[in-house]
């Protein structure tokens, strides 16, 4: 199950990154957000490569780790996964909408001073 | 100079009338006033009033919020050859003999935005309103490090220089934070004047509600990390 959650969260940080990647570089995605999704990602990864930092945390706050918090660490790597995609759509499903709406609303638009 | 007069008006047909018809017809400085009005996917007689008082009737098919009618309107007013334009609420909240003191530090070339402040004499707006337009201030100073007294604003007045930089990307609300935003980005000069505020039971029912908040505040914190492209 913990070699899953390694492996599940390695592969879903390199498909969001190359995503993001390929996003910025279409001018698709700014600098910060690419840089954003990045960072989040690698945090995902050095927490499931190296749960001991997980376990030192708990530690500090007075908890010990079992199997369920692995459990619940897979389904938060595969929620986040599918808030990512999830935010892409929504996000470009908007922008094109918006630019779609305010084209409309400006197709019938004359400068009332131009005669030609 | 041409003023454009920029009114997003989602289902107010029982307000706009009054408010187009007290639009100030002169002013001194200005040659030419046209009032344009974004009428946001309203369902009753919205477009119906505003072509009998309004210079321009833009509609748009549906309704996605005044971010977008805003920009709609500054897109249309750029489009229209205006060297200066004003944003109001279409629910009677502004006074329109506001105008003229607003846009007045932009044709003495003092400023390129200019921010028409309910706060500076709030008296009349509920306190719920008043913590809560402190709050985005807040919020709009932490996201895009800018301060102003009102950052939710409906009245603003921008310059040619401001009209042609400022670009928004918003849908809704949070478009009034994205403009602060905007001054900041592209180095604007910018004030505020106090302007009147008229709070009738109509009003209050209309605008942003304290639970949208957390929705701006999402939304301008994405805007934020999005940037400019």
């Amino acid at each position: 199950m913990i070699f899953l959650a390694k492996f599940l969260s390695i592969v879903l940080a390199l498909v969001v990154i190359s995503k993001s990647y390929v996003g910025y570089r279409n001018k698709q995605e700014s600098l910060t957000m690419f840089l954003f999704w990045l960072i989040t990602w690698l945090l995902i990864v050095v927490l499931s490569l190296f749960p001991i930092i997980i376990e030192k945390a708990n530690h500090l706050i007075g908890q010990s780790g079992t199997g369920v918090d692995t459990f619940f660490g897979l389904t938060f790597v595969l929620l986040f996964f599918v808030t990512y995609r999830v935010y892409l759509k929504a996000n470009r499903l908007e922008q094109k909408m918006r630019e779609m709406v305010i084209k409309v609303g400006l197709r019938d638009l004359s400068d009332p001073n131009d005669q030609s | 100079m041409k003023l454009a007069i920029v009114i997003p008006a989602y289902n107010e047909e029982r307000v706009l009338g009054n408010v187009l018809k007290k639009l100030p017809r002169k002013i001194l400085g200005v040659d030419e006033i046209i009032s344009i009005i974004v009428n946001d996917g309203s369902r009753d007689k919205t477009e119906m009033i505003a072509k009998k008082y309004a210079s321009k009737v833009i509609n748009l098919p549906i309704n996605l919020g005044v971010g977008t009618a805003t920009e709609t309107g500054i897109m249309a007013a750029r489009k229209l050859g205006c060297d200066l334009l004003i944003t109001m609420d279409a629910d009677g909240q502004h006074n329109p003999k506001d105008i003229e003191r607003v846009i007045q530090p932009i044709l003495s070339k003092k400023a390129d935005v200019v921010i028409g402040t309910r706060m500076k004499n709030s008296k009349g707006m509920p306190w719920i309103r008043v913590f809560g337009n402190w709050m985005m201030n807040l919020m709009t100073l932490i996201v895009f490090q800018k301060w102003t007294s009102d950052s939710q604003s409906g009245m603003r007045a921008f310059g040619k220089n401001a009209l042609n930089k400022i670009n928004h990307r918003s849908l809704g609300y949070e478009i009034c934070s994205e403009t602060i935003g905007e001054i900041r980005r592209n180095r604007l000069k910018f004030c505020e004047v106090p302007i009147q505020v008229i709070y009738s039971s109509y009003s209050q029912k209309k605008g942003q509600n304290i639970f949208n908040a957390i929705n701006v505040l999402t939304k301008i914190i994405m805007i934020r990390l999005a940037g400019k492209r």
